[in-house]
């Protein structure tokens, strides 16, 4: 092949599929034009469950089934899902089909043999059919639409089997707006509109959901199916911990007695039913190998309890946990994270966020009770954490999701300021905030998620998590002094979080889904369209709205400024 | 008459292509699925079969190289436009990707077309001006 033919067969190639290119993306994409739905399909819904529908030509149109409905049940819901878009779906490969809706947004609208039946965002939300179609384990990545889930829900609507719909059926994607007659219109929390308000609002609503999953024993209902109201099974002690703080801060916060009762009941479960002896000292867990995780955020919890005088005796619990805690940490300032109590020795192993937890509570406990040991071996492990243990190549290119290590650098800044903790803590951010989602990079309501990519529904909980330690970080940095570009990058970066946390908490979220809407208000969920509630993801989002509420106190009571440094 | 050492850089390029291929497809993708890993055996063997030959200096290297070379340009002229028509459909069902993604994209793009677009299309020139000395 002469070169001419060469060049000639890849300029061939590049136009071809620069054209393709082109075509693909005009056929996929939508028109979405929400002042002319091409239908309106009108759900009666109660208590969670589909109970009539009827396709109309505009909103408002009567039908008889839909009258039907609404007359035998009581509780009974009208919801308009307006068919504001239209396109193709890739039907094969399956990852295609999975991929071709947008979760939370679009639906499937299926004609088979003259008939047309929608599956709308709504019927997909109520069996929780978004993001569970691709999973690729070894990144966590899970996305995309069930796909034999909406079959099997196609097949039983319109009498077939899922087969023939893939191989006769006419399928469409619909994009759909969603109105729910007699609803005023929800106000829109943003970083600009949050207010003080809004964001104690969501504290009490999210302790209060937690409060009301807490039994007579203490135990939470640890992951709850939103849409069903069934608690699912799993339980984790660290999280019992940190839901456990959680409440108790929110208590102090709010003065709520459901609130304070619930934080009493669960730090009595954990003290009753989780306390060991490991060694000389106290430790938290069951079986013969604890984790260091348990031990401290129970420490932080229990700290908690007693500085919102909630009940102070949980002061006297502290001690024998700390000293456990003094004792798992090695000369160089790290800990080892497991012990095993049939060898009465710890066991010298790095898991996830355990060394962060431990720093935090160790600096808690100093701060209510003074023993000197616990700040020195706060510090150490801060100066570890920040330093050695974040230290390798590309180090300032890449961070992980450990958030506790920024709140202990903020909890010890009063006491033992670490310059080098602060500014591991201010270049981590920097990093969140080149991931955080603006207004627009997706088809979600993510402006103030991070992610990488636009094609996944974004987490909540990681949300959450940064924003507990960017909340923290922006204490200690407006104490230090720090430049105020900086301070004013990190501020908008939290409201855009905390206004992201808001607008996606159950307060009450589309009730119509939920077969018991009372007993979800006030939940945070796993993602805009994953609804399985566990009590972390309600602890984190929670603990950084506390955080953000202190920090504005304390800026008043100062008189200073939200940006302004103190002197 | 072939450069010695132009044969050096090429088999040493295509030794490269070799591993970066096996170990991309074979060590990087989460499962297997034959459409990917039957034309990447294949053009694994014949990147490492050019590569053995350029480097010893084989009398078949130059045979070896064109079908390589061909095989790898046909793949990698494919790959990139089923990235490219991919990330059409995705721009279509989801809007625009927004920085993020478009970094993505143009990453995963970038290290698919040195060696298996612009390396093939230079060797193939390198061979065809060899064979006409």
């Amino acid at each position: 092949m002469s070169p001419r033919v060469l060049f000639r067969v890849l300029a061939a190639w590049a136009t071809a599929t620069i054209v393709t290119c082109v075509i693909v993306r005009r056929v996929f994409a939508l028109e979405v034009d929400e002042a002319h739905p091409r239908a309106v399909v009108a759900s009666v819904w109660s208590g969670g469950s589909l109970v009539g529908r009827a396709v109309l030509a505009r909103a408002g149109d009567r039908d008889a089934v839909l009258d039907r409905a609404l007359a035998g049940h009581a509780d009974a819901t009208l919801v308009y899902e307006s068919v504001v878009g239209e396109g193709p779906v890739l039907l094969r490969p399956e990852v295609a089909f999975a991929a071709s809706v947008v979760a939370g947004h679009d639906g499937l609208a299926v004609t088979l043999g003259g008939r047309t039946e929608y599956l709308t965002p709504d019927d997909l939300l109520a069996r929780q059919a978004y993001d569970d179609g691709i999973r690729v384990p070894s990144i966590g990545l899970v996305t995309g639409l069930d796909v034999p889930l909406a079959l099997a829900m196609l097949a039983e609507r319109l009498g077939t089997t899922a087969p023939d719909i893939v191989d006769h059926a006419r399928v469409r994607r619909v994009r759909v707006v969603r109105t729910v007659p007699g609803d005023p219109p929800s106000r829109v929390v943003t970083a600009e509109s949050m207010t003080d308000g809004d964001v104690s609002g969501g504290v009490v609503a999210a302790a209060r959901f937690l409060a009301r999953g807490v039994d007579a024993q203490g135990r939470f209902r640890y992951l709850v199916d939103a849409p069903t109201n069934r608690t699912l099974p799993g339980y984790d002690w660290p999280r019992h911990a940190g839901a456990t703080y959680f409440l108790a801060q929110a208590a102090g916060l709010s003065r709520d007695p459901e609130i304070a009762w619930a934080a009493l009941r669960a730090a009595s479960w954990l003290r009753d039913t989780g306390s060991l002896a490991c060694g000389a000292t106290r430790c938290m867990g069951t079986g013969s190998r604890v984790d260091l995780g348990s031990s401290a955020l129970a420490v932080i919890a229990y700290v908690e309890i007693a500085r919102t005088e909630l009940d102070p005796s949980y002061a006297l619990l502290v001690p024998a946990l700390t000293a456990f805690l003094r004792a798992q940490q090695r000369p160089d300032g790290e800990f080892m994270h497991e012990y095993d109590r049939g060898k009465s020795a710890p066991v010298d192993v790095q898991l996830l966020y355990y060394s962060g937890e431990a720093t935090l509570a160790l600096s808690r406990a100093h701060a209510l009770l003074g023993d000197p040991r616990d700040l020195d071996a706060a510090s150490r492990g801060l100066a570890h954490l920040a330093g050695p243990a974040w230290s390798f190549f590309g180090s300032r290119y890449y961070f992980g999701e450990e958030h506790w290590t920024c709140q202990a650098m903020d909890d010890l800044w009063g006491r033992a300021p670490d310059v080098r903790a602060l500014d591991f803590c201010l270049r981590w951010q920097a990093y969140g905030r080149a991931l955080q989602y603006g207004a627009g990079d997706t088809p979600f309501d993510a402006e103030g998620a991070y992610g990488l990519g636009p094609f996944v529904t974004p987490r909540l909980t990681p949300a959450g998590s940064r924003c507990e330690a960017g909340v923290a970080t922006l204490d200690a940095a407006l104490t230090a002094g720090a430049d105020p570009r900086e301070l004013a990058r990190l501020d908008r970066q939290m409201r855009r979080s905390l206004a992201l946390l808001l607008r996606q908490q159950f307060r009450p979220g589309p009730r119509h889904l939920f077969a018991d809407p009372a007993a979800v208000e006030g939940a945070i969920p796993g993602s805009e369209v994953d609804w399985q509630l566990r009590i972390d993801f309600a602890q984190h989002a929670g603990s950084a709205m506390v955080r953000w509420l202190v920090l504005r106190e304390e800026r008043k009571k100062i008189g200073a400024s939200a940006l302004q440094a103190v002197p | 008459m072939r450069s010695r050492r132009a044969s050096l850089v090429f088999g040493s390029a295509n030794l490269l292509t070799a591993v970066l291929v096996g170990l991309g497809v074979f060590g990087g993708l989460p499962a297997r699925w034959a459409p990917v890993d039957v034309p990447a055996a294949a053009l694994t063997a014949l990147e490492l079969a050019a590569a053995a030959g350029l480097l010893s200096g084989a009398a078949w290297a130059a045979r070896v190289s064109r079908v390589a070379c061909a095989l790898a340009l046909a793949l990698g002229l494919l790959v990139v436009s089923v990235l490219a028509v991919t990330v059409s459909w995705l721009g279509g069902v989801y809007g625009p990707v927004g920085r993020g993604g478009a970094i993505i994209l143009a990453l995963v793009a970038a290290l698919a077309l040195p060696y298996l677009v612009a390396l093939p299309v230079v060797q193939l020139l390198w061979l065809r001006s060899d064979r006409g000395t």
